[in-house]
């Protein structure tokens, strides 16, 4: 028997590499081998890869290069941001805040700080996972040394205000830091033009390859390495350079343009039509509009969630269960509880996450399915 | 990178070789003939970004003392 043709739904949790990512990749592999901090011409050569990299990592966030430091991914881009600002200038305690919705690369260094003398606030969402920019004033305090909010969230797609937000940071001269790994290219963002100081970013969501980021840190943001060696990065983050995945990062951010991020929206109404007018049952978590363009979370009324995952893997669907880190997990995603999802909810819940290599027609079969299995 | 204006660059503070990249890379947005004035450190980007740049096919057409370093101006090679 044939395998079921596969649909690939699952780009929250990474994207295929596109051909001219990989196109550009290659053309690294099969050039002399050099470590861009080596002197000699092929070690020229490699760094210009990474200039021509930066430059265009650069010119999608409308900033300047010098304002980016490659890392190997989202995780270490947020611990990088995370770490580095709060233990500055040989820091030992303060006060931190971050949403209850930020990603696992987020909480996790917030909560290992705050397990050696910082205290951490994690403020609430609601109903739709938006943090309220009072809260976030209320919550500051004289000895807030960072607050850190995600822009997209990974799981429902909810887009944080980070106007509002920074501003409210601005005003109390508080560093302020976002994870926007998933927002990175789907929507405007111009770090340079809103009260930021760090953003997080990386390559693996915007059909770049795995393993590397970069974080924007506004000019003269003090910032303490989390890794020490040889000093690459502006001293920022010592280790040999990733030269082929740099060079595919840069290329992937030239891929997106307004037709993209068109297409994307096209499909994502699509979806959101499909489900509102063929399946009763559904309950959408995620904003209908001014979201995250590829992000679809879906709360199955009475379905169980796992088995619906297991049911469209077999036919060649391949969603996600809350989100991709910790989908194996089996208490309810942190996500879905903050936004007032019971367990029973959230475990009838599913993420569809489509890219722009999704064609009408598999999102068109995909709701077929989807239909007929709700259905039995 | 500090871009002064569209054909002079400072890259004092650019350890090597990324300053010689940063060159190659404006170099590259150039027409033949161009010129680009480089600002550079004192020490071994004094020998090495010159050297590089003419392995590449680029012109050092002169080199100046600067309070900060020097300044190289650089034709754009053969393209």
């Amino acid at each position: 028997m044939c395998p079921p043709p596969l649909t690939y739904l699952d780009h929250a949790a990474t994207t295929p590499v596109a051909p001219e990512v990989l196109q550009a990749m290659a053309d690294v592999y099969a050039s002399p081998a050099a470590n861009a901090s080596s002197l000699h011409r092929a070690g020229v050569a490699a760094s210009y890869f990474i200039v021509r990299a930066r430059y265009q990592v650069a010119t999608a966030l409308g900033t300047d290069t010098d304002r980016l430091t490659f890392t190997s991914g989202g995780t270490e881009a947020n611990n990088l941001a995370i770490q580095g600002v709060a233990l500055a200038g040989n820091r030992r305690s303060g006060h931190l805040v971050c949403s209850a919705i930020e990603h696992p690369s987020v909480l996790e260094p917030m909560r290992w700080l705050a397990g050696r003398g910082f205290d951490l606030t994690v403020l609430p969402v609601d109903g739709q996972g938006r943090v309220c920019p009072d809260d976030l004033a209320h919550s500051l305090r004289p000895d807030t040394v960072l607050v850190s909010i995600i822009h997209g969230n990974n799981e429902l797609g909810v887009i944080q205000d980070l106007q509002a937000l920074g501003e409210v940071c601005r005003g109390a001269g508080v560093p302020f830091h976002s994870d926007a790994c998933q927002s990175f290219t789907k929507v405007a963002l111009e770090p340079d033009r809103l009260p930021v100081d760090l953003l997080s970013i990386n390559a693996h969501k915007i059909h770049g390859p795995q393993g590397v980021g970069a974080l924007w840190h506004r000019q003269g943001q003090p910032l303490e390495p989390t890794l020490h060696g040889g000093g690459q990065e502006h001293r920022l983050r010592s280790g040999t350079l990733n030269t082929a995945g740099i060079t595919g990062f840069g290329a992937a951010a030239t891929l997106s343009s307004d037709a993209t991020r068109a297409t994307l929206l096209s499909r994502h109404r699509q979806m959101v039509e499909g489900i509102q007018g063929r399946l009763p049952q559904a309950r959408i978590n995620s904003p209908i509009q001014g979201g995250l363009p590829h992000i679809l979370n879906v709360t199955f009324t009475g379905a169980d969630g796992k088995k619906l995952f297991h049911q469209l893997n077999r036919a060649g669907f391949m969603i996600s269960l809350g989100s991709a880190c910790h989908a194996t997990a089996a208490t309810p995603s942190h996500v879905l509880t903050a936004i007032g999802k019971n367990a029973e909810e959230a475990l009838s819940t599913v993420r569809i996450s489509h890219g722009q290599d999704t064609s009408p027609e598999q999102i068109s079969t995909f709701l077929d399915m989807l239909g007929a299995l709700l259905a039995t | 990178m500090s871009k002064v204006s569209a054909d002079i660059i400072d890259l004092t503070g650019v350890p090597c070789p990324q300053n010689t990249a940063r060159a190659m890379f404006e170099l590259e947005l150039m027409d033949e003939g161009e010129r680009l004035l480089l600002y550079i450190d004192d020490g071994e980007p004094r020998v090495n970004v010159p050297a590089s740049l003419e392995i590449e096919g680029h012109r050092v057409i002169e080199a100046q003392r600067t309070p900060q370093g020097w300044s190289l101006l650089v034709e754009r090679g053969e393209a």
